[in-house]
């Protein structure tokens, strides 16, 4: 029977002209937001490979000098983008695509696309992923709010209780009716991404089972919300009252969830300002962390350990370079100490990200934003392994030029040189993005919200069938 | 012998808010009779119908079906009914045959299209409106792929509820006819109508209700039109 009612639904839904004029105008919204972010993408991976092949080739031209002096040239490298950031740019206009490594500090990211943007676009989220979970969800409440309320009011309710048509079946019927007419309207745009991206991007296997994950999510969150919008309209028992509380809840949902969970993360996990992490980061260098003792101790210590291991009475005698052994010594302890202030940075991030899911009761909007930015490998887990890779970059660089600028000096002389030849041979900062598999580990509260609230919907459908009374 | 009733209440009571809609009501037809029920607005005759589609729970008393209880085997039967309102409440974004065939699918009776063609068509829609979209179609046009679906279904009763409220003479005529050859084929019709002059040429028997209960019941034959007019008004105005 629900068979039945679904090729029923399916036949008058696409016949009903609201699809096509609604479904048509969201696919060319949809269409030129996915043009342009995919050619801005494609420019960007360019534009990275690039800057960072120019970058690269003028560290390893440097003159003879000093290895700690070439150190502080530094080296840029920069966050690779997923085709998938197509659909879902997620953080990257807000969070820096770049980083500056350097001797002795380790610093944050930096060149966000948004500073760069037009006016017109800092105002509102225009973005293909806006299309994707803010409007489409409308576009299902506006055609289907009335789908069992116009029943009740035209009277077919009452030839279908006279047919012993079971409700549930009925509303389940619609459902599935509802969301393969959705899903034929808008399978032109889901081509065009797929044509577009395998167009511009070598696919990987990665890729397609990121685009299906997000396929998957978005169409558990589309029946969420169809699910919801029916049940509505056989709950409430005119097409008016199931309107105004669909687009109650789409607003609250969509608008008033994130702002909501991100002011909750604020207040109860609240994150010091950049002036204070800075200067954390420098009284903890300066004073040591409890039972280290303060830089000028630390330091008199290690000399005194470095004397005794090469058995000699002063630095002068040293048969390394001391000047180097010492750097590379705070280096070590500077970079413990910035570790810990940036763990606990990021930590801070993830619970305010948890906090946030507070909001979720509200609607599934946020989850589905959450899940969607992991799985385009947009969110602050990817930027934090991108991160983490680049300060281990960082620390290979750094340490290999101590190890040259130790070698070839001895005591506290600072003659040691390096060649063309050594800034060469530094390998290239090889940064792959993480497996779909992290994107999923990192979205595991996003997916039980979302699975929370689809087992909700289709609940309250179910229920709310003991009410369709014709 | 006993006569077999297809539609039958015994001591019928419904109420609801407070409110006695139906009172003890004994009501009988057997196969191939066609009741017409009459009364006034309010005297229970849509509410009857609705009871017997289980719109309705009976506070009191027995619904029969074909002699089975319609409380104990609600889905059973109701298969065996078919239902026209007064106005044949259908999708307007399909054609007629898909109407049909959408309804009798969820009867349970799958349709071939030269089955469907034959069923409207002898049902007294033109051929030239079986594709076109129900949006186009007259009330009265609506009320034969009523008709069809009753027929597909091989119901054993019909329920009208003023289903010639509204249709122009000819059409009324029409579907009075179309209703007299279901009767004569066996089938049991239970009709709640104003419409004296069409109870009275198409009805076996009559009732006339007020206030929930059935206040007389006669032979159709047995009564003129004026008589039939007489009755009617005694009881609207009191006086019977």
């Amino acid at each position: 029977m629900i068979a039945i009612v679904m090729r029923k639904e399916l036949a008058t839904t696409l016949r009903d002209g609201r699809l096509l004029v609604l479904g048509l105008s969201l696919f060319v919204l949809f269409a030129g937001f996915f043009l342009f972010s995919s050619y801005q993408l494609q420019a960007q991976r360019l534009e990275k490979q690039r800057v960072g092949a120019t970058a690269k080739e003028q560290w390893n031209s440097q003159s003879v000098k000093n290895p700690h002096a070439a150190a502080h040239y530094g080296i840029y490298v920069f966050k690779p983008d997923l085709p998938s950031a197509a659909i879902d740019p997620g953080l990257t206009p807000f969070t820096g695509q770049s980083l500056w490594l350097e001797p002795h500090k380790r610093n944050l990211t930096r060149f966000n696309p948004s500073a760069d943007d037009v006016l017109a676009n800092r105002f509102g989220q225009a973005s293909s992923s806006f299309v994707l979970y803010a409007l489409l969800p409308l576009l299902i409440v506006a055609l289907s709010f009335n789908s069992v309320s116009q029943e009740r009011e035209r009277g077919t309710l009452r030839m279908l209780h006279s047919l012993g048509v079971a409700p549930r079946a009925l509303l389940f019927g619609k459902l599935l009716g509802l969301l393969t007419a959705f899903w034929l309207v808008m399978s032109p745009a889901v081509l065009l991404a797929a044509l577009t991206l395998a167009g511009q991007f070598e696919l990987a296997i990665d890729d397609l089972l990121r685009l299906s994950l997000l396929l998957a999510g978005l169409l558990a969150y589309y029946t969420v919300f169809a699910a919801l919008s029916i049940g509505a309209s056989a709950y409430f028992r005119t097409s008016r009252n199931t309107l105004f509380c669909l687009l109650g809840f789409w607003m609250g949902s969509v608008f008033v969830a994130p702002r909501l969970g991100a002011a909750i993360g604020d207040v109860l996990a609240p994150n010091p300002s950049a002036s204070q992490f800075w200067d954390a980061i420098k009284t903890d260098i300066a004073q040591g962390l409890p039972g280290d003792g303060s830089k000028q101790q630390r330091e008199t210590a290690f000399e005194a350990q470095v004397l005794a291991q090469y058995g000699v009475a002063s630095k002068e005698q040293l048969p390394v370079g001391f000047v180097s052994l010492n750097r590379q010594y705070n280096d070590v302890y500077s970079s413990k100490v910035h570790q810990l202030h940036f763990d606990r940075l990021r930590a801070n991030f993830a619970t305010q990200q948890q906090l946030a899911h507070l909001a979720g009761w509200l609607g599934p909007s946020l989850a589905l934003r959450s899940l969607s930015m992991a799985i385009a490998g947009t969110d602050l887990a990817h930027q934090r392994d991108f991160e983490d890779a680049a300060e281990e970059y960082r620390r290979y660089f750094i340490d290999l030029t101590e190890d040259w600028d130790r070698e070839r000096s001895h005591g506290t002389e600072r003659s040691a040189k390096g060649a063309e030849t050594d800034w060469r041979s530094v390998r290239d900062f090889a940064y792959t993005v993480p497996t779909v598999g992290f994107s999923l580990k990192a979205s595991l509260l996003p997916l039980a919200v979302l699975g929370a609230w689809l087992g909700a919907a289709l609940w309250l459908l179910a229920h709310s069938a003991r009410r369709l009374a014709p | 012998m006993t006569t077999t009733h297809i539609l039958e209440t015994r001591n019928l009571v419904v109420e609801y808010q407070q409110h006695r809609a139906i009172d003890q009501l004994n009501l009988a037809v057997p196969a191939g009779c066609v009741y017409a029920l009459l009364g006034g607005n309010g005297a229970g005759k849509t509410t009857t119908i609705s009871t017997f589609l289980g719109f309705n729970r009976p506070s009191s008393g027995q619904v029969l079906i074909g002699g089975r209880s319609l409380q104990d085997q609600p889905e059973l039967v109701k298969s065996e009914l078919a239902y026209l309102p007064e106005n044949v409440a259908l999708y307007d974004l399909l054609s007629g045959a898909e109407n049909l065939r959408f309804f009798c699918a969820l009867a349970g009776i799958e349709l071939g299209r030269e089955q469907t063609g034959r069923l409207l068509s002898d049902s007294g829609l033109q051929a030239d409106a079986h594709d076109k979209r129900v949006g186009q179609y007259s009330k009265g046009m609506r009320q034969k792929v009523g008709l069809a679906i009753a027929s597909a279904k091989h119901a054993k009763a019909m329920l009208l509820d003023e289903p010639t409220s509204g249709l122009d003479p000819s059409a009324a005529n029409d579907f009075a006819q179309r209703i007299r050859a279901a009767a004569d084929g066996g089938m049991a019709v239970l009709m709640a109508t104003h419409d004296l002059f069409n109870a009275k040429q198409v009805a076996d028997r009559i009732g006339i209700m007020k206030q929930g209960r059935l206040v007389e019941e006669f032979d159709a034959h047995s009564v003129q039109h004026d008589e039939l007019e007489s009755k009617y008004l005694a009881h609207a105005r009191g006086l019977a």
